[in-house]
């Protein structure tokens, strides 16, 4: 059996638990599938469903996140993260004035944007340069076009820098509460439910340095939360 | 010439006639002037030294003061004059006084050129009770014998205080015994305001550690309080102050802090084990001797604590020392505690605020509390909604700011998120509850409600949407979708591939492979589009070199001024380049390929002008290539006329 056969028996096989009600089982089987670098969009959604149903509501977002951020818009994710997140009271890192605007694209469909419109205004470029005459319509044009590059180049670097970006992580563990220094006898910032969403800055030792939902930043202890890009 | 021998003056030409001294010839003189310059040193030397010897050894006693009082040194200096090997007294027993022996130092004195060495051996008297003292003679051994020292006399008066014995026991046999009396060079005291306090309210405390400045010392670690049933605050650097107590001056150092009863009871407090090193005098030949001090002189440089040349007379001691125990009654908090009390205790207020002030349902609202006031900060937690129906709450944060050196006095600022569920009107009111110590009650504080404005209908629960494109139908093994919002929706049991990468695009090879595309599409195209334009320039460079030398050759022709054969070599000439310039722009004809018949086709003469195109070519050539000179060789006026006008007729 080649390697996509033995993925496909394995993901049947989890789902085949899952519907038994053996969602530890189910969670081995997607597990074990991700730790072999198999994964798409569907078993990360089916693995937040098996996490949810064994109440890990922190894993089942992170899970649920990792779906969406393979394929934003799958209905049933986007769904279930919801539920998880009103069910933990989880919280979410502000989206900024950008990022609310600008969820008409995803971020790769920005960047083909940004390619196509850059090599259409450098074509018009280079034929307004070699022509005798220089209509206005094509100067126009390569303006609009080298806008429209710019724009959307800026737009895909902001989505992945902002909440969503490559720093995204869930905290899956309980009883986290983010510190003003690497000490549990720090004063405490915020107390982070699972599943809360932070962004992780930097790492200090056995401590992780995250933005927080609150628009602070705290210390956390290292495993606290795992990132939603593997 | 007459002379008379003469040592003490000189005087040249003149003759000195009384008794004290004599006049020296110059050339003698000299002689018995240089004699005595060399022998006289030698001879005062010697004569010294004879006087020096010829001194007794002798010995004195004195004290640097006959009065003083209890705890109070003076010293004690015997001088041994005459005698490099005196043998000063080991021990001088005084019942009642405290004699150590502390060093010894030389002395040299000289008097109308007589030179004396002594040596001093000093000791250090502390008194340890009032009274009239006498040090009786005491012996100093000699090379000539025995000496004796007068006896001396010490009045010692009560101190300050009035005390007329030293704190301290009599120095038994082995001299271990402390003779100074530590509590007066510091003390320790535990500053306590309350004697009596609840359960949980903080109490301010200090310690305070003194030390006489009169004597070296150096602070090597501040107390502790020892007890049980309380916790303290951290204590923050201490304050240092000079304050004047019973007449002396004392270094105060003092730590500030706050303990919290935690259970009721007798509560029973101690600052122990502060730590000091002081410096107290010397016992007999306890310095030691410096590895430098060859010669016994005993140095007061040599003290290794202080570096004080002129301490010499003490040595350094570790202290431990405490406070007295203070006792706090401890009261237990009233029961009947409200529900809302998390146990604070002190005095409190709270105000509160709500940002924004217009939302949406489902739209978080930053409700800022803050709490002030005095009191145990740490058990102040954050106040509760009067109501949280319609609401929708999430855990708070919280920041303390003290406003004293221990942290019970300050601000603790909350911020409660809450996210409204349906309209609303207002945030419902706060409340935080207290117990306090001065009105012995609980006292519950309830914010006004905060005004805001929450539009929209009630928050959509969490249904489930449906399916479209990317999940498959529900299988049989997969959990059916709810209508209502509750659960989770179904498992998908379809899958894409197997190879999704959470990389993004900008990041894959594919893409920028993609781009490599239009990269080299544009790049050929400007390749081409400059060759293009490089040889059209290179067509227009020679078009114009033509043109020029078109006009030239015209020129020239007009004139008329060169021999036939050239003359008719720029005539060819100058038709070629015409018909090359006419043929130039639908492909390159070279002038040089031009001959009669391609310009006859080029611009399509006339019979009459063939001829002549002709019949020029031919004469050009002959002239060129036979050799033979034209007459006088102009060419005539007719035939450069026609010439000419067939030239200029061609266009």
């Amino acid at each position: 059996m080649s390697a996509a056969e033995d993925a496909n028996a394995l993901f049947a096989r989890a789902n085949t638990d899952y519907a038994a009600g053996k969602f530890s089982n189910a969670v081995a089987g997607y597990e074990s599938l991700i730790k072999a670098g198999r994964w798409n969009s569907s078993v990360f959604y089916d693995l937040g469903n098996a996490y949810f149903r064994e109440n890990d509501l922190g894993r089942a977002i992170l899970n649920y996140e990792r779906a969406l951020a393979l394929d934003p818009a799958q209905p049933e994710a986007q769904a279930n993260l919801q539920l998880a997140r009103d069910r933990a009271r989880a919280l979410e890192l502000n989206a900024s004035w950008a990022e609310q605007h600008l969820d008409l694209l995803t971020r790769d469909q920005y960047t083909w944007l940004a390619a196509i419109a850059f090599w259409a205004a450098v074509a018009i470029g280079m034929g307004l340069n070699f022509s005798k005459r220089r209509p206005i319509v094509w100067t126009f044009a390569l303006i609009l076009l080298g806008v429209i590059a710019a724009g959307a180049a800026a737009a895909a670097y902001q989505l992945e820098n902002g909440r969503s970006g490559k720093d995204l992580a869930i905290i899956v563990r309980k009883n986290i509460t983010a510190r003003l220094a690497t000490a549990e006898s720090a004063g405490a910032v915020l107390f982070l439910p699972p599943g809360s969403e932070i962004k992780i800055l930097s790492t200090r030792g056995s401590w992780d340095y995250a933005a927080l939902p609150n628009d602070q930043k705290g210390w956390i202890p290292n495993g606290s939360a795992e990132k939603v890009r593997l | 010439m007459n002379t008379i021998g003469c040592f003490l003056s000189i005087r040249t030409g003149e003759k000195l006639r009384d008794g004290r001294g004599a006049m020296i010839n110059l050339r003698m003189g000299q002689r018995v002037s240089r004699i005595v310059r060399l022998t006289l040193p030698v001879i005062l030397f010697a004569f010294t030294l004879v006087l020096a010897r010829a001194d007794e050894p002798t010995v004195t006693a004195v004290l640097t003061s006959s009065e003083t009082e209890v705890d109070r040194p003076v010293q004690l200096q015997i001088k041994v004059t005459g005698d490099n090997n005196a043998t000063p007294p080991n021990d001088i027993t005084v019942d009642g006084l405290d004699i150590r022996y502390t060093g010894q130092s030389q002395l040299v004195e000289g008097r109308n050129f007589r030179f004396t060495y002594s040596f001093v051996y000093n000791y250090t008297i502390l008194p340890l009770k009032a009274g009239s003292f006498i040090i009786p003679s005491q012996n100093v051994r000699t090379g000539n014998g025995n000496l004796h020292t007068p006896a001396l006399t010490l009045n010692v008066a009560p101190n300050d205080n009035g005390a007329t014995r030293s704190g301290r026991a009599n120095r038994p046999g082995n001299g271990s015994a402390n003779p100074v009396d530590e509590k007066k060079i510091l003390f320790c005291e535990l500053v306590i305001p309350k004697t009596s306090a609840y359960v949980g309210q903080p109490i301010p405390a200090e310690i305070r550690i003194g030390l006489n400045t009169r004597v070296p010392h150096r602070l090597i670690d501040g107390a502790t309080l020892s007890g049980q049933g309380f916790t303290t605050q951290r204590m923050q650097n201490p304050e240092q102050t000079l304050e004047s107590i019973n007449g002396r001056s004392y270094e105060i150092v003092t730590f500030k802090t706050a303990i919290t009863p935690v259970k009721s009871g007798k509560l029973e407090l101690t600052a122990k084990d502060a730590r000091a090193v002081i410096q107290v005098p010397r016992r007999n030949g306890a310095r030691p001797r410096s590895p430098f001090d060859l010669f016994g002189m005993d140095d007061p440089f040599n003290d290794p604590f202080f570096a004080d040349p002129f301490a010499g007379m003490g040595e350094q001691r570790e202290v431990k020392f405490s406070s007295d125990t203070t006792t706090v009654e401890v009261k237990p908090l009233p029961p009947n505690a409200p529900a809302t009390f998390a146990g604070a205790v002190g005095n409190f207020s709270l105000a509160a605020e709500v940002k924004p002030k217009t939302a949406q349902v489902g739209d978080p609202l930053t409700v800022t509390a803050n709490i002030s006031g005095r009191g145990n900060f740490d058990r102040v937690t954050a106040p509760s909604l009067e109501s949280e129906r319609g609401w929708h709450t999430y855990p708070p944060s919280a920041n303390f700011k003290a406003d004293d050196d221990i942290g019970i006095s300050g601000t603790k600022t909350f911020e409660l998120v809450l996210t409204p569920n349906e309209s609303k009107k207002a945030v419902p009111p706060l409340i935080f509850t207290y117990f306090d110590p001065l009105k012995e009650s609980y006292v519950t504080l309830r914010s006004d409600q905060l005004a805001v404005v929450v539009q929209g209908g009630a928050a959509p629960s969490a249904t489930p949407a449906i399916a479209s494109g990317s999940g498959a139908p529900p299988g049989p093994s997969a959990q059916p979708a709810r209508p209502q919002s509750q659960d989770i929706l179904y498992q998908l049991t379809e899958h894409g591939r197997w190879d999704k990468a959470f990389t993004p695009v900008m990041m894959t090879p594919t893409f920028w492979g993609a781009q490599a595309v239009p990269l080299l599409g544009l790049l050929g195209v400007f390749g081409w589009k400059t060759r293009q334009r490089r040889l059209q320039n290179r067509e227009r460079q020679r078009r114009a070199a033509w043109e020029n030398e078109t006009a030239e050759l015209q020129r020239k022709l007009r004139r008329g001024e060169d021999p036939a054969d050239r003359y008719f070599a720029e005539a060819m000439r100058l038709v070629q380049l015409k018909t090359a310039l006419l043929a130039s722009p639908n492909g390159g004809v070279e002038p040089n390929t031009v001959d009669a018949e391609t310009a006859v086709a080029a611009f399509d003469l006339p019979e009459e002008k063939q001829l002549q195109m002709r019949e020029l070519f031919r004469r050009s050539d002959e002239l060129r290539y036979s050799g033979r000179p034209n007459g006088n060789g102009i060419v005539a006026e007719q035939t450069r006329r026609d010439l000419l006008e067939l030239i200029e007729s061609l266009s």
